[in-house]
């Protein structure tokens, strides 16, 4: 949390149009509070909802519990567990995970926009098809995409031969980042496309005229000017794999053989189906931890390169 | 995997080209990001788009094959794409002898009240952080923001407890609660860059014509501010319709369910029954499919109208 205040910028009062509590004190105090006092919704449900539930979950962390109840304090010892070999087999995991996954969708969701933006027949008939996927839900995803994938009676059945991907660890874990990559994409294209129409399509003309291949042009003048949404994009995406469990609990358990366990995963088994709450809110605890260290890297960054 | 992609890809190819009527319309209103294509580039173009289209469509396409088989053809082998009997047979149990209309009636009012209830909660905090300077409001906003990196699995179990206290397990309120909170960070972001984006001009000019600035801003502001509003019920929709951990974790009532809790309720029971299960998801997936379908258009050009200032 140390960027915090390295963001806050102490602004003097900018005079009204004021924000106007209907109930009559006096302008003054109007200017000063009405601001802050719209944010006051937000700030309450946020910290009932999460802020507070966090330190909790906190203070599960250091705790023996036994069927839902926190027996005695035992410091760091769930997170010796968590940290020790089989918890570090769970974050390589992650980390492949979540590498892969954003390696796959960002230029995909990225170059389907492109394609996307181009002035062709059927246009809008292909952006509806090919966003579709961003409707269908984690359950179904993984739903579809098991019995698409099943050995047995899967359509793909000559192309994978036997027993089907998901029997294999790397298989499942190849078949876990393609289908949340076919969840998530559609994310990124919808962000790329809402970027990709406010460059000036005479920015890209003239770096044409002076010269510029469409690659150049593509590299050199449009993926600058949309660099802030394509960050906001990763941002939002790492943050979507790191915490994904649904999708994972449904399309492979987690399995076989622990292939594809990932912490999010392991936070909610631990917590939900063997009640092991103190050592599921390590699990949780480091995984906020890895939330935090991503997400403050990425703003570093975007603030950096913005105000330079 | 481009081999397992060509089949489904050309057959979309035949599908597009039967519905030309929608696209001169959108083509001619567009800008043109570059000049004129050359034909081997626009083959490219087509040829990338088809394949796209192919790998979105391939897992939906068999889940609406497989629902329209009788039981007893789907899991035959040879497998067969287009089912040699049709039957409406499981959509008919899924309609009429499951849960699963009781479950889309109770997603329905979640959704709908979590996307008010966001609304109302992130607008003014938005408005504020858009046209408002005062000390401390960066680390206010970051703060706000901060939350979402909160993993909903970490505060899962806490929530729980504060849930069974407070007396409110097992109600939609629980849910309402917390999907708006989890919300409410994205949609303040998104909006802040839209109501940037209108000029503070438009309220200084109702202020002269003697508005309140509340009355300005519900007058003047929110009406230009639609499209935003309107991604932002989008996004905040879909999020819940499709959560799964929440609502499984907040209700036990199998008349409270939501779709995706009663969706994996059907697996569990039903498990090898593919034929419904798929039928089902079908049912849940036409309501999310037809209004993609309306506001497609609308997301895409609500959320680049809220970026260009963002």
């Amino acid at each position: 949390m140390s960027a915090a205040s390295t963001v806050v910028q102490a602004g003097p009062e900018q005079p009204p149009p004021a924000a106007a509590p209907r109930d009559g004190r006096g302008p003054a105090r109007r200017r000063r509070f009405g601001p802050v006092a719209l944010y006051l919704p937000a700030l309450v449900l946020v910290a009932l909802v999460s802020v507070f539930p966090i330190g909790y979950a906190l203070r599960l962390s250091v705790y023996r519990t036994r069927a839902l109840r926190t027996v005695e304090f035992i410091g760091w010892d769930n997170f010796a567990t968590v940290l020790g070999p089989a918890g570090w087999a769970d974050i390589a995991r992650t980390f492949v995970y979540v590498a892969v996954s954003l390696l796959l969708a960002v230029p995909l969701g990225l170059g389907l926009a492109v394609l996307l933006n181009k002035q062709i027949r059927f246009v809008r008939l292909f952006r509806v098809v090919i966003l579709l996927p961003w409707v269908v839900s984690q359950t179904v995803a993984a739903l579809l995409w098991k019995w698409l994938l099943n050995g047995q009676y899967g359509p793909l059945h000559g192309v994978f031969g036997g027993e089907g991907p998901l029997a294999s660890t790397w298989g499942s874990m190849a078949s876990l980042i393609v289908v949340n990559v076919w969840l998530s994409y559609p994310l990124a294209t919808i962000l790329c496309l809402a970027a990709l129409q406010t460059v000036p399509a005479e920015q890209i003309e003239a770096s044409r005229v002076d010269g510029c291949t469409p690659r150049q042009s593509f590299f050199l003048v449009v993926v600058p000017a949309i660099r802030s949404t394509l960050l906001i994009l990763v941002i939002m995406l790492t943050l979507l794999y790191f915490n994904m469990v649904t999708l994972v609990y449904t399309l492979t358990g987690g399995g076989p053989f622990s292939g594809t366990q990932v912490l999010s995963l392991n936070a909610f088994l631990q917590s939900f189906q063997f009640f092991k709450i103190g050592i599921g809110a390590a699990y949780s605890v480091v995984l906020f931890v890895l939330n935090i260290v991503f997400g403050v890297a990425y703003i570093r960054v975007l603030k950096g390169k913005n105000d330079a | 995997m481009p081999d397992t992609l060509t089949g489904p890809a050309t057959s979309t190819g035949a599908r597009t080209s039967g519905s030309p009527a929608a696209a001169p319309r959108d083509a001619a209103r567009r800008s043109p990001a570059t000049g004129r294509l050359s034909r081997a580039r626009r083959a490219g173009i087509y040829l990338g788009l088809l394949a796209a289209s192919g790998f979105a469509v391939l897992p939906l396409l068999w889940g609406l094959s497989t629902s329209l088989k009788p039981e007893s053809t789907v899991l035959a082998t040879p497998v067969r794409w287009i089912p040699e009997h049709l039957t409406l047979e499981n959509y008919e149990a899924v309609l009429f002898h499951s849960q699963i209309p009781l479950n889309l009636l109770n997603s329905v009012i979640v959704s709908v009240v979590t996307v008010l209830v966001t609304l109302v909660i992130a607008v003014p905090a938005a408005y504020s952080a858009a046209r408002y300077r005062f000390r401390g409001k960066a680390g206010l906003l970051f703060f706000i923001l901060m939350t979402s990196m909160v993993p909903g699995i970490a505060v899962l179990v806490p929530l729980y407890y504060l849930a069974v206290k407070l007396g409110v397990y097992d109600t939609y309120v629980v849910m309402i609660v917390i999907y708006s909170a989890w919300q409410v960070p994205t949609i303040v972001w998104i909006l802040r860059g839209f109501f940037e984006s209108i000029p503070v001009e438009i309220e200084e000019a109702g202020r002269v014509d003697g508005m309140s600035a509340a009355g300005a801003f519900l007058r003047l502001v929110l009406p230009l501010a639609k499209p935003g509003l309107g991604a932002a019920a989008i996004i905040t929709f879909v999020y819940v319709w499709n959560d799964y951990l929440i609502a499984s974790t907040f209700v036990s009532d199998p008349d409270l369910r939501l779709i995706s809790v009663g969706l994996y309720t059907y697996l569990t029971q039903y498990g090898t029954v593919w034929g419904q299960l798929t039928a089902a998801v079908m049912v849940t997936l036409l309501p999310m499919i037809i209004a993609f379908v309306l506001f497609e258009r609308r997301l895409v050009a609500g959320l680049s109208a809220g970026a260009s200032k963002g």
